[in-house]
């Protein structure tokens, strides 16, 4: 069952333009999502969590509209980034006994579990943590409130090998219990371990949004990894 | 305290903002323009808004499950209540210099504006204004914070200087009125001092959902 729609859409920049976007999220399952800087990612990601007006197409969540239904639908999903450090100078404490407040599900006993197991003191502060600690960080408050669906742009970026093999344990982990993950990576390696969908973008179109075994069975030559074919499509692409 | 108001105090406030209400207390000042403590809270609330655009404060806000119409309700009602508690502190001075302090020598003898009634519908038509200019064009962008506050520093002072300028022209006399006298000419100034706080306020904050509500973060 799919838990996520998008349906054809479209976004004009002056430089960029998204074209007729759709493609659609299983109920449980890890969808990798590809693209080589400036494919669009960010802009559908965005366009997802209704920060970015799009000029035109649906998203849904649930079977429900993302215009109309936003409060409603942004208590069942997470988002994470690793580019983003949220109140640098405040304590982790302090940001999450402001944010709990917003969430009707917030799950105490999930939340120090997590605290736990990535590590993370709640007396420091956003700008005393390392980038890897920071992805944790924004992880776990996507993660305290029982998301159904997490989207994670660059969720392992800046994490070092034994961290992101933690990470992407805790996505399998987290998939075995029903939760949905887009997952927005160029380090396609992570994606060949845990991912079970690929949904690749190039140039604001979607080339391909499939199951990971169908992806390299049309794109690739055997024994390719992801990475040797998304390679090869961004380059035949460029010729 | 709704959620919103909650995370505007504890996480985008700096502290400097609570401290900078206690420019109020230069209500009592004599010998200076005392419309200048307005300033110095705006200028206090306009350090939060620095903090919180340094602290990605708008996008978070944006992420939780909110509606962004409720994003601007939070950092008005943020921005409502410094003013307010400003607001509190400078009336209190007033009444003191209306009532036990009304002879004392040093405000009697003073050239610039005393602290009357008048002087209190100023206080908010200043703060009135910090709010159509700096708030109301903070959400044109939801990031530039100079440009609204340099038009706000221009509109206030010459609102100040208008205002201490007033009771010196011949016939004007009345707003610079100590204790109780002309007490229904200022407490009408004074009410017409809110009324323009509230309509500013409540325009600026309509036009900055819409304005808000349009923009890509």
């Amino acid at each position: 069952m799919n838990v996520v729609e998008v349906t054809n859409i479209c976004k004009t920049y002056p430089a960029f333009f998204l074209n007729r976007v759709s493609f659609s999220l299983e109920g449980g399952k890890i969808t990798g999502f590809i693209g080589r800087n400036g494919a669009g990612k960010t802009t559908t990601i965005k366009s997802m969590l209704n920060l970015v007006h799009t000029d035109s197409g649906e998203i849904a969540y649930f079977g429900m509209p993302l215009i109309g239904h936003e409060t409603e639908i942004k208590q069942r999903i997470g988002y994470s980034t690793g580019t983003i450090s949220w109140y640098p100078r405040k304590t982790i404490h302090e940001i999450v006994d402001v944010t709990k407040t917003f969430y009707t599900h917030w799950d105490e006993e999930a939340y120090r579990r997590y605290m736990t197991l990535f590590n993370l003191d709640e007396s420091k502060k956003p700008i005393e943590l390392s980038e890897g600690m920071k992805v944790k960080f924004n992880l776990l408050l996507a993660l305290s409130h029982g998301a159904e669906v997490l989207i994670l742009d660059e969720p392992t970026s800046g994490l070092d090998p034994f961290s992101r093999d933690e990470l992407l344990e805790l996505f399998t982990t987290l998939k075995e219990h029903g939760v949905t993950i887009l997952f927005s990576t160029h380090i396609t390696s992570d994606l060949e371990r845990c991912a079970d969908n690929i949904i690749y973008i190039s140039h604001g179109e979607i080339r391909a949004a499939c199951s990971k075994d169908e992806f390299m069975e049309n794109y690739g030559q055997p024994g390719d990894t992801l990475e040797e074919i998304f390679l090869r499509q961004e380059r035949e692409e460029r010729k | 305290m709704n959620a919103l108001l909650k995370k505007e105090m504890r996480l985008s406030a700096m502290l400097l903002t609570y401290l900078f209400i206690g420019f109020g207390l230069m209500a009592l000042l004599p010998g200076y323009p005392i419309l200048c403590g307005v300033f110095f809270i705006t200028l206090g609330i306009y350090q939060s808004f620095q903090n919180a655009r340094e602290a990605n404060d708008i996008l978070y806000s944006t992420l939780l499950p909110v509606a962004k119409r409720d994003v601007v309700k939070g950092k008005y009602q943020f921005v409502i209540l410094i003013e307010l508690c400003g607001f509190t502190v400078m009336a209190m001075m007033t009444i003191l210099r209306m009532t036990i302090l009304a002879d004392s020598p040093v405000y009697r003898q003073n050239v610039l504006m005393n602290a009357n009634p008048f002087f209190l519908g100023m206080v908010l038509l200043i703060f009135g204004l910090f709010n159509v200019i700096f708030l109301g064009g903070f959400f044109k962008t939801a990031y530039s914070i100079g440009k609204p506050f340099l038009i706000y520093i221009f509109a206030a002072f010459l609102t100040i200087g208008l205002a201490e300028t007033l009771h010196h022209i011949p016939g004007l006399s009345a707003l610079n009125a100590f204790g109780f006298d002309h007490i229904v000419l200022q407490i009408s100034l004074f009410l017409c001092g809110i009324l323009i706080y509230a309509a500013l306020t409540w325009l600026s904050y309509r036009k900055a959902c819409t304005d808000f509500d349009k923009i890509d973060l």
